[in-house]
């Protein structure tokens, strides 16, 4: 009896791991399947974790082939199981194929065609960039994904968020140290502030455009708007959530909405935002250095309208609603005509229609 | 004597009848009838597709920038006849004040009002006739003087929307922002009045082309202008010319 238990239960312990191993298959998608096992990392580290491994390319540059294990196991990559072989395509033993770029540069813009594999997406968006746009007049600095992301060590690119500035402010050395010192900026980087823009936020992220161009330019109005029309946000700083509706209905910004909508790469100068309020470097109003502060609007505006005498500074209601206070001419003009408007147009209403309908009881009674 | 005798075309089997006619606008007040007509109309269609620049119509109209350009400059053209028209207006009228031979009867009076009281118990069936009127009654002096102001302010309003850094110069900015509210408000509301008021009586109510051909015929006289009438053709020797200005 003892003998024969373990063969009696055999043919159940086949069927549930059979089962499991049939079922195991179905969770496989695809894409796992074919992709193959990657065992690579340990292989290869065991040449490059030697800190003095180099090489020395035709350009006289030297190229570290080091790689730092511990680092690379905080990367988003390694962890998850996305190791050398995945973008080294090309090596897949030792020794390896002889490599033939020239430069540093040359080897970065061949490689990061890697990333394409697994982020298609992100990867076309980079094609209609501007960096894109500059590396084909000839400009071989212009970034690659790795310039931006890094090569072995990937770390989410926005923890911190202050991290994205200061990769920008690689190359854009200038907007950068303009930014830093600018509201936004400083809210950056002295509060962590998570609602303060960045450069990504309103230059985009991988389909990056020129921001000079006129289409730019007349949608930079709905751009500022992103944040500074959502109440709930511009509540948390005291600021007003009506700049862009008082805007769009004031002189300058009729005239944008209507270029907007109709021709947007038509040149036209109607102030937005940034003409007035300036681009990296916005300032509080009341900041004494700020463009729009009291004390230096007057020369703002004339950058637009030269030669324009102290008093003009009050022509500007864009961001104010008619008040008595601030406004006192448009606020009687506005108090006059929402009386006067109704009354003139419902007494003509009333008088003509009352005559309308005496003219036409007369007539018919005549033709009775 | 102030009325001509005029025969109108006779019929082939009826005798002449003559039409006695009374002569109500001089060629000046008829040329700058048409000339204002013809700067209101052009004002209005250059002015509002821009101030609804979100409508279909409008876009219709200014299809393009160079289109918007050339539409303004129609505008500011047509605002500079007006204002002519208006300074020929206000200087022949102080030149008859000067000579004394305003005549005066566009004045506004009390008369008006009670007339307008009047005409409104007539209108809600409480008086059983219309009361008579003279040479203007008080809808004709209410057309008047409502487009009187309104023009004023369009024109006002207009010169500081066109020269803001002139104006600015002398008066404080917020003029600007009031003269732009008020230009684009007072433009519609003069629309209206014109379509719904001025329209009403000279094209409803009974097609009166007095403002073109410059007289009416006596019917129109006896029923519309009674005490003018009565005051015409009870002293038919008097070579004055009540109510019309003579330039």
């Amino acid at each position: 009896m003892l003998k024969l238990s373990p063969i009696h239960k055999l043919p159940g312990k086949f069927l549930v791991v059979g089962f499991i191993i049939l079922m195991s298959l179905f969770w496989f998608t695809p894409s796992h399947a074919s992709e193959p096992e990657q065992q690579t990392e340990e292989y290869c580290l065991g040449c490059h974790s030697n800190p003095d491994l180099k090489l020395t390319l035709p350009s006289g540059e030297e190229l570290s082939l080091y790689i730092n294990s511990d680092e690379l196991q905080t990367s988003v990559h390694s962890p998850n199981g996305i190791e050398c072989e995945a973008c080294h395509t090309n090596i897949t033993t030792y020794p390896h194929p002889a490599i033939n770029y020239q430069t540093r540069r040359e080897l970065s813009r061949v490689y990061y065609s890697a990333c394409q594999k697994c982020h298609p997406d992100n990867y076309s968006r980079t094609l209609d960039s501007m960096h894109a746009q500059a590396a084909e007049a000839g400009n071989l600095n212009a970034p690659v994904c790795t310039d931006c992301h890094g090569s072995h060590y990937i770390h989410p690119p926005s923890e911190p968020r202050t991290l994205i500035p200061a990769t920008c402010g690689n190359c854009h050395t200038q907007e950068f140290t303009i930014y830093q010192s600018s509201v936004h900026g400083n809210a950056l980087e002295q509060e962590s502030n998570p609602d303060v823009p960045v450069c990504t936020t309103c230059h985009g992220v991988h389909n990056i455009h020129d921001p000079r161009t006129q289409q730019f330019r007349v949608a930079e109005p709905d751009l500022c708007a992103s944040c500074h029309a959502n109440q709930e946000m511009m509540a948390k700083y005291g600021l007003s959530a009506d700049v862009y509706s008082l805007y769009s209905i004031s002189w300058h910004g009729v005239d944008v909405s209507v270029y907007q909508a109709r021709w947007p790469t038509v040149q036209h100068n109607s102030a937005i935002c940034t003409d007035c309020h300036g681009i990296h470097n916005i300032l509080k109003p009341d900041d004494p250095n700020s463009s729009v502060n009291p004390k230096n609007l007057l020369v703002t505006c004339q950058k637009c309208h030269p030669g324009v005498g102290p008093n003009w500074t009050g022509a500007w209601t864009g961001h104010y609603k008619v008040s008595l206070q601030r406004t006192p001419f448009l606020f009687y003009v506005d108090s006059f005509y929402s009386i006067f408007t109704p009354v003139i147009l419902w007494i003509c209403g009333i008088y003509i229609a009352l005559q309308f309908i005496r003219f036409m009881v007369d007539r018919v009674r005549r033709s009775l | 004597m102030t009325s001509q005798q005029k025969p109108t075309p006779s019929s082939p089997n009826n005798r002449v009848k003559l039409v006695r006619t009374f002569p109500r606008f001089n060629v000046s007040q008829r040329w700058e009838h048409a000339v204002l007509l013809l700067c209101i109309a052009i004002l209005l269609l250059t002015g509002l597709p821009q101030k609804y620049n979100t409508t279909v119509w409008s876009q219709a109209i200014i299809s393009s920038p160079d289109r918007l350009n050339t539409i303004q400059q129609i505008h500011h053209i047509t605002a500079l006849v007006l204002s002519a028209l208006v300074l020929y207006h206000l200087g022949k009228a102080i030149y008859l004040i000067s000579r004394r031979k305003l005549p005066g009867d566009m004045l506004p009076t009390l008369q008006d009002v009670k007339d307008a009281w009047n005409m409104f118990l007539y209108l809600i069936y409480i008086k059983k006739q219309k009361p008579p009127f003279g040479k203007y009654n008080f809808e004709q002096k209410v057309t008047y003087w409502f487009l009187f102001f309104s023009i004023g302010i369009m024109i006002i309003s207009g010169y500081v929307m066109w020269f803001p850094e002139t104006i600015t110069r002398l008066l404080p900015g917020g003029v600007i922002p009031a003269a732009i509210m008020a230009h684009s408000t007072e433009a519609l509301v003069t629309a209206i009045f014109i379509v719904l008021w001025h329209f009403y009586h000279v094209h409803f109510e009974r097609l009166n082309l007095s403002i073109f051909s410059g007289w009416l015929n006596e019917e129109d006289m006896h029923t519309y202008h009674s005490l003018e009438y009565n005051q015409l053709v009870r002293q038919p020797h008097s070579d004055q010319d009540p109510g019309d200005m003579k330039s």
